[in-house]
C-alpha cells in the first residue's frame, strides 16, 4: 500500500483588484512564509517545489527562473509548469508518492493588475491559422459555450445568474475575497452583455493574490503541528486545442478529470459522498456545467436544484462556500489553489464564519480558462 | 463592482513594458492544400478517413480518432448551418464595440468540426442555432481565412 500523501500548510495573501505596493515576488513571500508557520516547518525540510505560472501573464520569458528565491528554494528541485494548479499539486503528490522526497511546495499566485490587456494573451492562444486572424475578443467562447451549454442542457439564463448571486454573496464572509456584493440574479441579468448570453457580471473580475500549499507524505504528517488533510484521490484532464473540434456544450475535461480522482478516492456516488465542493466558475455557467460534469447533479438538473437551494451553504451540497472566484477574484492558474486552500480550511475546521459543519470529504476542481479545454480535480479528505 | 481603498496610487512606481514578438507560421500540409484551394476554386476542403467513417474540417493529415495517416480530400457542399453563436461587445482592449459582431460555429452535414466566423448580411434577430449559412468570399483571395469575409444566410 503506498503511503498516503496530506497537505499540511496553507498560506495565502488577501485577494485584491489592485496590489500597487507589492512586486508578485512579495506577494508569495508572504503566502510561503504563511505556509511555513501553518506546517511549522522551515523552507529546508521542503525537498522539491513546484509552481505553476505562464511567460506572458508574468510578463517575462523564461519566468520559470523567477520562482526559487521568494519561496525558499534556492538550489533546490523546483518545477515550473503551466497548467492549472490542481495539475501542478497532482505533480508534487506524485513526486512524494515515488518516495524520492518527503515533503513538497506548491505555489501559485496572479498578477493580474499587471496585464494590461489580458484578452490580447488569450488571443495569441488561439489556432494562429484558423482561428486569430479573426482578431476577436476571446471572450466570444464563452458566449458559444454558454448558448449551446443552455440549448443541450435546458439550464436557464436565469438559473445561470443565480451562481453569481450565490458566490457573490457567499464571499461576504470571506475576508480575503476581492469582490463579495449582495446583487440579485435581475441584477445579473440586466447587466451589459459581453459576448451573448454571457453579461458582464456573469465574469469573474480577475485579482492579484498568492497561494501556496505544503504536502507532506502520512509519515511526516503525523509529526507537524498542523492537521493534516489527505488527498484521497487527484485527476487531470486535457481536451484537444482546437476549438472546432469540442463538444461546446460539455466540459469533458472535468468529467474525465472527476473520473479518475473518483476512482483513486473509492468514490461511487459523489453526490452522496461530497459534502462540498469548490468549482470553478470563471464564467458562471461554468460552475453548473462543472457541477454536471463533476455527476454532484444529473444532466440538465444542475440549475433547477440551485433555485431550489441545493448548493446554498446549508444546502445538502454547498458549492464555492467560499465565494469562488465570481467573489473571490480569478487568480488565473492560482484559481484552482484557492479552491484547494477553501476545502482544506473547512476541512480543518477554519473557515470562521462560513464554516460548514460536519465536513469529512470536500472537492475541488479546476479549469485553466479561454481557450482551454483542460484542469484538474481534486477529493480532500480530514479522515 | 466592490473595489479596495486605494490611497495615492499615482505615487507608487511602475515600470512599463512590452514584448516585440513576432512569428510566422507555416500553414503545414494540410492547411496549405485547403487555403490553395480556397484561393484558387473558392472552395472548401476536408480530409476523410475511411476507416472511422469521418470527415474532418479544418483538414487534418492524420486521423485524432484511429491516428491514421489521411490521404482521402473531399470538398464541402456550398451550405453549412450556424450550430451556436454569441454577439460580442468588446475589442482586445476591452473597449465597447459600436456594433456587435455575430460571431459563430459553422458546421456541415456529415464534417466532424466546422469553421469560426464572424455572420454578416443578417439582421440580429434572424439569427439562430439552425440556420442555413453559407460563405461570402473575397474577391481577389490570397489563401488564408480572410479569403472568407463572412458567412451569410443561404440564398436559393
Ligand atoms: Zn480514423
Amino acid at each position: 500500500m503506498r503511503e498516503r500523501v496530506a497537505i499540511v500548510g496553507v498560506g495565502y495573501t488577501s485577494f485584491r483588484p489592485l496590489s500597487p505596493e507589492v512586486s508578485f515576488r512579495e506577494m508569495v513571500f508572504e503566502a510561503a512564509c504563511r505556509a511555513y508557520a501553518d506546517a511549522g516547518l522551515e523552507p529546508d525540510r521542503v525537498g522539491t517545489f513546484v509552481a505553476v505560472s505562464e511567460d506572458y501573464l508574468e510578463g517575462t520569458s523564461i519566468f520559470d527562473e523567477y520562482v526559487p528565491d521568494q519561496l525558499g528554494a534556492v538550489l533546490k528541485p523546483v518545477q515550473t509548469i503551466c497548467q492549472d494548479g490542481i495539475t501542478a499539486i497532482a505533480s508534487a503528490y506524485l513526486q512524494l508518492a515515488t518516495g524520492l522526497f518527503e515533503v513538497a511546495l506548491v505555489e501559485g499566485h496572479a498578477k493580474a493588475s499587471n496585464v494590461l490587456y489580458p484578452a490580447h494573451i488569450e488571443a495569441f492562444a488561439m489556432d494562429p491559422v484558423f482561428v486569430r486572424p479573426l482578431g476577436l475578443n476571446p471572450r466570444f467562447v464563452a458566449g458559444l459555450e454558454m448558448r449551446s451549454f443552455l440549448a443541450q442542457t435546458g439550464n436557464t439564463e436565469e438559473q445561470v445568474a443565480l451562481v453569481v448571486a450565490k458566490n457573490k454573496a457567499n464571499a461576504l464572509k470571506n475576508p480575503l475575497a476581492a469582490y463579495p456584493a449582495l446583487v440579485t440574479a435581475e441584477d445579473v441579468l440586466a447587466s451589459r452583455p459581453v459576448a451573448t448570453p454571457v453579461k458582464e457580471l456573469d465574469i469573474a473580475p480577475f485579482a492579484d493574490g498568492a497561494v501556496v500549499l505544503i504536502l507532506a507524505r502520512e509519515s511526516v504528517a503525523r509529526t507537524l503541528k498542523s492537521q493534516p488533510v489527505y488527498i484521497r484521490g487527484i485527476g487531470w484532464m486535457q481536451d484537444t486545442p482546437n476549438l472546432d473540434q469540442r463538444d461546446w456544450s460539455q466540459a469533458s475535461y472535468a468529467e474525465l478529470a472527476g473520473r479518475m480522482a473518483y476512482r483513486q478516492a473509492g468514490i461511487r456516488d459523489p453526490k452522496e459522498e461530497i459534502c462540498f465542493a469548490e468549482v470553478d466558475d470563471t464564467f458562471s455557467y461554468k460552475e453548473l456545467q462543472h457541477i454536471e460534469a463533476l455527476g454532484l447533479a444529473r444532466c440538465g438538473e444542475a440549475g433547477v436544484l440551485l433555485s431550489e437551494g441545493y448548493f446554498l451553504p446549508d444546502g445538502p451540497l454547498p458549492v464555492n462556500v467560499s465565494g469562488g472566484s465570481l467573489g473571490n477574484g480569478y487568480l488565473y492558474d492560482a484559481s484552482g489553489l484557492r479552491s484547494v486552500l477553501e476545502v482544506v480550511l473547512q476541512l480543518r475546521g477554519q473557515a470562521g464564519e462560513r464554516q460548514l459543519p460536519d465536513v469529512r470529504v470536500g472537492l475541488a476542481q479546476s479549469w485553466r480558462g479561454i481557450p482551454t479545454a483542460s484542469g484538474g480535480v481534486i477529493i480532500l479528505s480530514n479522515e | 463592482m466592490l473595489v479596495g481603498k486605494i490611497d495615492r496610487v499615482g505615487r507608487i512606481r511602475t515600470l512599463h513594458g512590452d514584448m516585440g514578438v513576432w512569428h510566422k507560421y507555416t500553414f503545414g500540409l494540410a492547411g496549405e492544400r485547403f487555403f490553395r484551394a480556397l484561393a484558387e476554386k473558392g472552395v472548401l476542403l476536408a480530409t476523410r478517413c475511411e476507416t472511422c467513417r469521418k470527415t474532418y474540417l479544418p483538414p487534418k493529415i492524420y486521423c485524432p480518432t484511429c491516428f491514421a495517416e489521411l490521404t482521402v480530400w473531399v470538398e464541402l457542399p456550398p451550405r453549412g448551418y450556424v450550430e451556436t453563436y454569441t454577439f460580442l461587445y468588446e475589442d482586445l482592449e476591452e473597449n465597447r464595440l459600436t456594433e456587435p459582431v455575430a460571431v459563430a460555429f459553422v458546421t456541415f452535414p456529415g464534417v466532424e468540426g466546422g469553421i469560426i466566423h464572424r455572420l454578416g448580411e443578417v439582421r440580429p434577430e434572424e439569427v439562430c442555432s439552425g440556420l442555413e449559412v453559407e460563405a461570402v468570399l473575397a474577391a481577389e483571395r490570397s489563401g488564408g481565412l480572410q479569403d472568407i469575409l463572412y458567412f451569410r444566410p443561404s440564398r436559393e
